[in-house]
């Protein structure tokens, strides 16, 4: 903007002060010089502006540094970790001193006004705005590529949506303990079927003093392909417990035939004199978990399609509640209908304002005042979409009643009809149409908002969302957005078939 | 017979829209009301019905006094009374069919009417009014699809439905052009000549009023300022033509007598 932009102004008295000291008086306190200048308001702004600048930019040093003591150690901090406020505090250096000139040129002139310096006022506004924002545009496009894969998992989530059921698959050779001497025939190769073979197929347990037991070299067949296998036992009295070693649990991996080879020592046991003495058979296990069967819906698929139809329905009840509420309410709240006393002008007024205050209240914390009254769940969430559409449609209703063509009416009650005749013929054909369309939009509305109020507690697949986004299950929010979308999306296309029969 | 007794309406914000208006319609009559804009027509005629409730005096219709008369007494005698509008008043989304059969609605229990389905006498009784007015073709097509004139004959076919003794015609031409002014009010003559039904009608073009009507009254500002036959007012003088349409008003036409038209609404009346 240029400085030579002026708004004409009366031609002012000559300034209370020569200009230099104006200045000098503005560098003191800014506006003050412009005050003395005759430019009263001026000053005023001027120094509300600058007194506003000052402060909130203090709050932001303040709150960028806000363990630091002393003046100058704020402001090191504070600019080093955020170079913007520096920027701003440059601006607001140049508005000091441009106001300071201002007062000067002002206290020389005795008409116009520029209006130059009121831009830099609103840039040094909008530069606070943007380090208020945390406006980072340079953060949206590097962290671009990291938000990539939970942005994929939400685009396209379909493999959690199917799940297979699982099985855990167990696969046993004996082996005696102790030794015998005698051979002992141990695991056997089966075709056709996993199996295990050990090498030695007899060994000793480990001692309770440390002394390991036989190390044995188990081989697994045929078991299922590049997935994990745990090493369990079973003592001769039928106790089951898992190989470990060295602290850890054992966990083998299988190749792509399914086989695999491990070194495991026999651990130590105590069992009971019950036992009895003699050799015992123990049994050496590799368990894996296997799928079987054909693929099933997932849960979490499950879960969305029962909240979907859930959200779809409080959409529902929550319009045809707020329909037959608003019907009655919408007749108190036209004009045309109450204007025959003061009394009913009176009752008017009131509903009027009624509706006015409920539909400024957001639906979202209806549903929080109702999670408070009704709890957790579906019936809050109508509650709240409810309210919320009787004020709603009670407004937009009224208004078509008001707008109504009383020709007709008059045409009706002409030929004898009594008054509720006359508002069957007269009035409900021409109020139908409005009360229609309002109607198919605040359904629209309310399946949309429904599909969130679950956020707040109200019930449907919001819920879920704002669950699984903060468990960052990724794909099952994905789900979930997925279903909102499609359900949003049928749903505009039969409101678009309704009102396009109807009205 | 008609017979109206110092009829005077002030309305609420206290216009005064009839000043003892007094005069006497026999049964048969075919009764022009002329006037300015604003002179007290439409609240003449919708005091009569009681679209709207008279101040002081009385109406009375075969002896009875209608200004006296109060829900059920009155809808019974409003059945009897039908009354066409100016601007139709057709219920605009609704057929020209049911349009018509509203037209009963003062004959109905109330129960019955309210599902929509009107008596089987009634809708042929409906198809011949419509037969007799020339559109029956149009009986389902919504009422504003028709044209003006037509809107008008649905107006005058519900009329016909309530079986009526008089009619009440609240300026039935001025929404439309010379032609179909005509037409209406042929068969507005035509109800009243053949079915022996009263017509008060209110007029504002003076061709049309000569050759329609029996009897003429005239109104300024609320005043009853003129009666005369339809023979007067082939001789109505000019100091007469000024009483009723003021000082300022200019007779427009040449020839004998009147048959131009005072200058109101947009259109002329000089019909061809
Ligand atoms: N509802 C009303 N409230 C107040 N004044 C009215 C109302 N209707 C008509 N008037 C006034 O009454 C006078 C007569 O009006 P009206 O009967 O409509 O005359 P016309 O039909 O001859 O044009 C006019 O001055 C008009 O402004
Ligand atoms: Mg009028």
């Amino acid at each position: 903007m240029s400085l030579k932009h002026t708004v004409p102004e009366e031609p002012r008295a000559p300034s209370l002060v020569p200009p230099a000291v104006a200045a000098l008086l503005s560098l003191l306190l800014p506006g003050l010089g412009q005050a003395l200048a005759r430019s009263l308001r001026r000053g005023l702004l001027l120094l509300f502006s600058f007194a506003t600048l000052g402060g909130l930019l203090a709050w932001r040093i303040r709150l960028a540094a806000p363990r630091d003591e002393g003046a100058v150690a704020i402001a090191r901090k504070a600019f080093h970790l955020q170079p913007f406020l520096l920027f701003n505090a440059l601006l607001l250096l140049l508005l000091y001193l441009w106001i300071a000139w201002d007062a000067w040129q002002t206290a020389r002139r005795t008409e116009g006004a520029p209006v130059g310096i009121f831009a830099l006022v609103l840039v040094a506004f909008f530069a606070v705005g943007w380090q208020v924002g945390g406006i980072d545009p340079v953060r949206f496009v590097t962290q671009l590529d990291e938000a990539g894969p939970p942005l994929m998992r939400v685009l396209w989530p379909w493999e959690r949506a199917i799940e297979y059921p699982q099985e855990v698959q167990i696969v046993k050779a004996p082996i005696l303990s102790p030794c015998t001497g005698e051979p002992f025939a141990g695991g056997q190769p089966k075709e056709g079927e996993p199996y295990l073979l050990t090498d030695p197929t007899c060994g000793n347990p480990s001692e309770q003093d440390g002394t390991p037991g036989t190390t044995f070299t188990l081989r697994g067949f045929g078991l299922e392909p590049n997935s994990e296998a745990e090493i369990w036992w079973e003592d001769p009295i039928g106790n089951e417990f898992r190989q470990r070693q060295e602290g850890e649990y054992v966990t083998v991996q299988t190749d792509a035939q399914g086989n695999f080879e491990v070194q495991i020592v026999m651990p130590y046991r105590l069992l009971p004199p019950s036992a009895g003495e003699g050799p015992k058979i123990w049994t050496v296990e590799a368990r894996q978990v296997v799928s079987v069967g054909k693929p099933q819906a997932s849960k979490e698929l499950k879960l969305a399609i029962e909240k979907i139809i859930e959200t779809i329905f409080i959409g529902m009840m929550a319009t045809f509640f707020g329909i037959l509420l608003a019907l009655p309410v919408s007749f108190f709240a036209a004009r045309n209908l109450m204007s025959a006393s003061p009394f009913t002008l009176v009752i008017y007024y009131l509903t009027r304002a009624v509706l006015n205050v409920i539909r400024s209240i957001e639906p979202l914390i209806w549903a929080i005042i109702f999670v408070i009254v009704v709890g957790l769940g579906p019936f809050a969430g109508i509650l709240a979409l409810t309210v919320h559409s009787i004020a709603a449609l009670g407004k937009l209703y009224s208004e078509s009643i008001e707008s109504i063509d009383p020709g007709p009416i008059e045409a009706i009650q002409a030929t004898g009809a009594n008054w509720i005749q006359t508002v069957r013929y007269a009035v409900v054909p021409q109020i139908i149409p409005p009360f229609v369309s309002f109607t198919i939009y605040r359904w629209d509305i309310n399946i949309r908002m429904s599909t969130i109020i679950g956020f707040v507690g109200g019930g449907g697949i919001g819920f879920l969302l704002a669950q699984w986004i903060r468990l960052l299950d990724y794909r099952a929010a994905g789900i979930a957005v997925w279903f909102i979308a499609i359900t949003v999306a049928i749903l505009d296309y039969v409101s678009a078939e309704i009102r396009a029969r109807f009205v | 017979m008609l017979e109206i007794r110092n009829l005077t309406k002030i309305y609420d914000d206290g216009t005064v829209a009839l000043k003892n208006v007094s005069f006497t319609v026999p049964d048969g009559e075919f009764l022009v009301i002329i006037g300015l804009s604003g002179s007290g027509k439409s609240t003449l005629l919708r005091c009569i019905n009681r679209l709207i409730d008279p101040t002081e005096g009385q109406i009375l219709w075969n002896g009875v006094d209608l200004a006296q008369l109060e829900g059920e007494e009155l809808r019974k005698v409003r059945r009897q009374i039908g009354m066409i509008f100016q601007h139709f008043n057709l219920v605009k989304r609704s057929s020209v069919l049911t349009n018509v059969l509203t037209g009963r609605l003062g004959y109905l229990p109330t129960w019955r009417s309210l599902t929509g389905r009107f008596p089987p006498e009634d809708i042929q009784r409906a198809w011949q009014a419509l037969e007799r007015l020339g559109i029956a073709d149009q009986a389902h097509k919504r009422a504003d699809e028709l044209s003006g004139g037509q809107q008008q004959r649905v107006g005058i076919a519900r009329a016909l439905m309530q079986d009526p003794k008089m009619i009440l015609a609240d300026e039935p031409v001025a929404s439309l052009d010379p032609v179909l002014a005509h037409s209406i009010l042929q068969r507005l003559e035509s109800l009243n000549r053949e079915d022996g039904i009263t017509v008060l009608c209110s007029l504002h073009y003076l061709d049309l009023v000569q050759r329609y009507a029996t009897r003429v009254i005239g109104l300024r500002q609320g005043e009853l300022v003129y009666e005369g036959s339809r023979e007067d007012i082939r001789q109505m003088t000019d100091a007469q033509f000024k009483e009723i349409y003021g000082e300022e008003a200019e007779r427009i036409g040449a020839g004998g007598g009147i048959t131009g038209s005072i200058e109101e609404h947009s259109a002329r009346g000089g019909a061809a």
